[in-house]
Parts: structure tokens; C-alpha cells; sequence
């Protein structure tokens, strides 16, 4: 039946997929409130209720994203944004990971380090700009370094705590089958770590790509944060939201994709969904 | 196995005081007491999984200064990974032996098989009943094949009729590769049915009250057992011992004697 009805009917059963997950209230609600929120602002510009001067309106703004695009400009900009970002998140998440089970493995490495972590932690890194750019430049170390900076926090005291949070009754039985200690790391540690991590991530390239825009707007300044600076100094806002319309997107990716490992390595933990 | 006046104290806490006990080679030892009384720690110092401040023990007439390879212990929450399928926890023990890949499957299949857990391999622990879990444990540390066995109520989360299924599988294969065991569990019934010797605990801190053969003699049948004069006598015993912890124990009666 599944296979004849869709010929009979002219939908497709992804079509029909649709139009069922349309009637979900987390779906439909959403969707509500998008039109509402956007078609009011829409429509506020519209009206001439907005002054294209001091601020625009989502029309303007995607007329804006697709020229930017049209031109090269964008795509130039958040090239250049993205070496940052990848370079700094690639330095974060391998350093922070390693700090993260020193940390929650070695009291004496816990002790030696742990008032400078928790203190960095508590600071907000946007001040640390300014002394960064005197030790290392303006230029992509600098930059880069600022979104370690961003990212790495998150990571290491989430790691640091999954290691810690490890299950006392576990550690009990793998010291009990007499479990060499890298077997304990594979069978016991990783595996609580790893909930911790993904949590930490999702954190981490949140705040990298805040690193990213600080440091493009407060160092040299270069990328999308740069390109959004020059039209908004130029009172041309549709342009000028159009790279933080991006920075959105990219954001959101980055965050699903966390999502998607989550799930992948969380399979043994059974969901009872009502 | 030998316990010789081992004392605990977890900081200004004293949970166990003067234990001696002597489990021979071979010998299933069932230990009763009331919640609290220092079963589970008892357990771990003769893993080796804590140490005692006062007294000793010892293994095959070596101190037990940590856990060795051939004991294993049944854990009273189970002590799965939860992030390992079925086959892969009961595998667990084996693997960290270095066993055989061939050997470590022939043997996780026969003592998932043994528990009736079969077709269930590919569960993890979560998607198991406690009853199930609890069968796990269980295999995990047979699969091990150790000379003693350690275990903390192990059939305490099982419906009556597994129960009884596992005390008989467990004496069987008890009969096939013999081992020495340490048996804690809260039922009488149990105690008497399973044990070479019953122990009885008493709390605060924990020592021995007293502890007796109970004579049933090795390939027991357990049915027979149950409907015995004797086990009914020491049933009502152990009933009234428990019962009245304060009281002096009551010498053994006499039929048990005979
Ligand atoms: N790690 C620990 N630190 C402090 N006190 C502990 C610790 N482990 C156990 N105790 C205490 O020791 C006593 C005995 O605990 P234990 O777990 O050995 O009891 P049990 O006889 O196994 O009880 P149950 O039948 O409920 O399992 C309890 O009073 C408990 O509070
Ligand atoms: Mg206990």
C-alpha cells in the first residue's frame, strides 16, 4: 500500500513525511513564531516604520547576502574568517582534551595548574585581546590565539570533570578483574569522558566564533567581522548584517554537527521516549 | 582462604571487628546478616579492593595485598559498563586475561547460554531488566573461571523461579569445575540450600555470631533438601536467631547433629 498510494495520489511518500512532521507542535509552533517575528519586522520596513539609515529589514538584508555572495566579497571574507577559526579550533580541541585528563588524573598537575584554569575561566576572554596582541601581533597568530583562548575553557574543565565523574563502582570493578591502567583509560575512562567532550565542544565552537569576530573587529581587522564593520561604518546595514546572517548559519552548523557525533557515540543509551 | 582477625574501620566508623573465617578449598561459605553489617566490605577486603587496618588475609598461604586474577567478584549493583553490549560485558574479564579471541567467544557464548540470557547479546545494559543485569554480573565473573568466587547477593534481584534455576546451575557447575565460594545473601532459604557452612553476621560493628556446617553433602538435590526434616530444623533455627539478634545464640539442635 505504502508503495501504490503515492502513485494514486500524486504525493510522495517523502512529501507526505513532510506534512506529518508539520503537524508536530515543535514544528508548527516554531514556524509561527518565525513568521510572526520575521513578517512583523518585514513588514515594519516595509511601512517605512524602520530608517533604512540606522537599521534594515529581512528583505533587505537577503538582497544584501545574495550580492555580497555574487560579488566574491563574502566568500573572500569568511575564507579568510575561517582560517582562524579551523587553525584555532585545532589547536584548542586536541590541547584542551590533553589538559582536560591531566587535570582530572593527576592531583599534582591538578594543584599545579587549577588557579590559573579556573581563574581564566571565570575572566571574560574579550580582555585578554589587548595584552595578546602586544606578546604575539595582530596578525593570524594573534587572532588565532584568541580563539584558543575562546574555545579551549569549556573544553578543558569538561574533560577535567568527566574524568573526575568517573563511576567509583566501575573503577572498583576494573580494579577488581585486575585491569592494567590503559586498559582501564579504553574500557572505563574514555567512555564516561566522552559525554563531557561532546558537551564541551558545542560549547567550544560557540565561543570560537565569537574569538573569531573579537579578534577580526579588535585586532587587525580582516574577514567577516571586518566586512560587516566597513558597510555598517558606511550606514549601509543591509550589507552590514548580512556576514552576522552567516555567522548564524555557521554557528547553527557547527552546533548540529556536535549534535550528530552526540548521538553517534551515545548509542548505549537507550532513549524511553512516551 | 583465610581471614584472621581482620578489623575495618572506614574513618572513625568501625564496620568490622575480629573476623576469622576459613574458607577451604572448594568449600561454598553463605553468609547472612542483616542491611549494614559489613557483608559488601567483607567482600571487598578479600578481593583485595580495600585493605583491613587490623588483621590479615591470605590466599593459598599468600598475603592478599590487592585483587588477583583468580577470584572474582559478583557485584551486588551489578558493575556493568554501560556503554558495553551484553556480550562485550560478560566478555570483560577474559579480555583483560588476554584470553584467545576463539577462546574468549566459545566461552561468552557458553555462560550467556548458561544464564539464559541467550539472543540478548547485542542489548546494552540499560535496555536489560535488573534480573537480567544481575545475570550478567554473574556470567561475567564465571566466564573468568576463577578459583574463588565472590558474591554479593547475587540472585537478590531475581524472581523466584530464575532463582532457583541459577542456585541449581550454580551448584552444578559447582560439580563440574569446583571453586570456593563466598555467598552473601539476605534469604535463609538460600543460605541453607547453597552452603557447605552458613555464617551469620551480626552489626555494629560487624563480627561473627556464629556459624555451623549444614551437612547436606555435595550433589545435593535441592528439592529433596527442602522437604528435609533437618533443613526445616535449621530453617527455623536461623528464623529465630535473626530474629531475636540480641539473644544469646541457642545451641544447634540436636537432630541436626545426628
Ligand atoms: N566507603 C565507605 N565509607 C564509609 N562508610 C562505608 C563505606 N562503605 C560502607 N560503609 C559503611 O559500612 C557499613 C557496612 O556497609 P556494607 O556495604 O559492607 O554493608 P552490607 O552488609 O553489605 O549491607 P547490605 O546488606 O545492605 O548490602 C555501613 O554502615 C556503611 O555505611
Ligand atoms: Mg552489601
Amino acid at each position: 500500500m505504502a508503495t501504490d498510494a503515492p502513485a494514486a495520489t500524486g504525493i510522495s511518500t517523502d512529501e507526505k513525511a513532510f506534512w506529518e512532521r508539520i503537524k508536530e507542535p515543535a514544528v508548527y509552533v516554531r514556524l509561527i513564531s518565525l513568521v510572526v517575528v520575521l513578517g512583523g519586522w518585514e513588514l515594519m520596513g516595509q511601512t517605512g516604520n524602520i530608517d533604512p539609515v540606522t537599521f534594515s529589514y529581512p528583505s533587505a538584508i537577503s538582497v544584501a547576502f545574495w550580492d555580497l555572495i555574487a560579488s566574491g566579497k563574502m566568500t573572500a571574507a569568511a575564507y579568510e574568517s575561517s582560517q582562524i577559526l579551523v587553525a584555532g579550533l585545532l589547536i584548542a580541541i586536541p590541547l584542551g582534551i590533553v589538559l582536560g585528563i591531566l587535570m582530572g588524573r593527576f592531583r599534582t598537575f591538578e594543584y599545579a595548574v587549577d588557579t590559573y584554569v579556573f581563574a581564566l575561566y571565570a575572566t571574560p576572554v574579550v580582555a585578554l585581546a589587548f595584552p595578546i596582541a602586544m606578546v604575539l601581533g595582530v596578525d593570524f597568530v594573534g587572532k588565532t590565539t584568541i580563539v584558543v583562548f575562546f574555545a579551549i575553557m569549556p573544553i578543558i574543565v569538561n574533560v577535567y570533570h568527566g574524568v573526575r565523574n568517573v563511576d567509583l563502582s566501575l573503577l572498583e570493578v576494573t580494579r577488581s578483574f585486575c585491569s592494567t591502567e590503559s586498559q582501564r583509560w579504553r574500557d572505563l575512562i574514555f567512555p564516561s569522558v566522552v559525554p563531557y567532550l561532546v558537551a564541551g565542544l558545542g560549547l567550544a565552537c560557540g565561543r570560537a566564533l565569537v574569538g573569531m569576530v573579537v579578534a577580526e573587529f579588535l585586532m587587525s581587522i580582516s574577514g567577516l567581522g571586518a566586512l560587516s564593520q566597513d558597510y555598517i561604518a558606511d550606514l549601509e546595514l543591509d550589507k552590514g548584517l548580512a556576514p552576522v546572517v552567516l555567522l548564524m548559519i555557521v554557528g547553527i552548523a557547527l552546533t548540529k554537527v556536535v549534535n550528530i557525533c552526540e548521538t553517534k557515540f551515545s548509542s548505549w543509551r537507550v532513549r524511553q521516549e512516551s | 582462604m583465610r581471614l584472621e582477625g581482620v578489623g575495618k574501620w572506614f574513618g572513625s566508623l568501625q564496620v568490622l571487628d575480629g573476623i576469622d573465617i576459613d574458607v577451604k578449598t572448594q568449600e561454598i561459605l553463605t553468609v547472612l546478616g542483616p542491611s549494614g553489617c559489613g557483608k559488601t566490605t567483607l567482600l571487598r577486603i578479600v578481593n583485595g579492593l580495600i585493605l583491613c587496618e587490623r588483621g590479615e588475609v591470605s590466599f593459598k598461604g599468600e598475603v592478599v595485598d590487592g585483587p588477583r586474577p583468580e577470584m572474582a567478584m559478583v557485584f551486588q549493583n551489578f558493575g556493568l559498563f554501560p556503554w558495553k553490549r551484553l556480550d562485550q560485558n560478560i566478555a570483560y574479564a577474559l579480555r583483560i586475561q588476554g584470553r584467545e579471541k576463539s577462546e574468549i567467544d566459545r566461552l561468552v557464548s557458553h555462560y550467556t547460554e548458561l544464564v539464559g540470557l541467550g539472543g540478548f547479546e547485542a542489548n546494552y545494559p540499560a535496555q536489560l531488566s535488573g534480573g537480567m543485569q544481575q545475570r550478567a554480573g554473574l556470567a561475567r565473573a564465571l566466564a573468568a573461571q576463577p578459583d574463588v568466587l565472590l558474591m554479593d547477593e547475587p540472585f537478590g534481584a531475581l524472581d523466584a523461579l530464575t532463582r532457583e534455576t541459577l542456585q541449581e546451575e550454580l551448584l552444578r557447575i559447582n560439580e563440574v569445575e569446583p571453586k570456593a565460594m563466598i555467598f552473601i545473601t539476605h534469604s535463609i532459604d538460600e543460605a541453607l540450600l547453597l552452603g557447605d557452612r552458613v555464617l551469620v553476621m551480626t552489626p555494629r560493628p560487624g563480627r561473627i555470631r556464629f556459624q555451623f556446617d549444614t551437612g547436606f553433602g555435595r550433589g545435593r538435590d535441592l528439592e529433596e533438601i527442602r522437604g528435609g526434616k533437618r533443613f526445616q530444623a535449621l530453617r527455623h533455627y536461623l528464623w529465630e536467631a535473626m530474629r531475636n539478634p540480641e539473644a544469646e545464640p541457642e545451641p544447634i539442635p540436636e537432630l541436626v547433629l545426628e
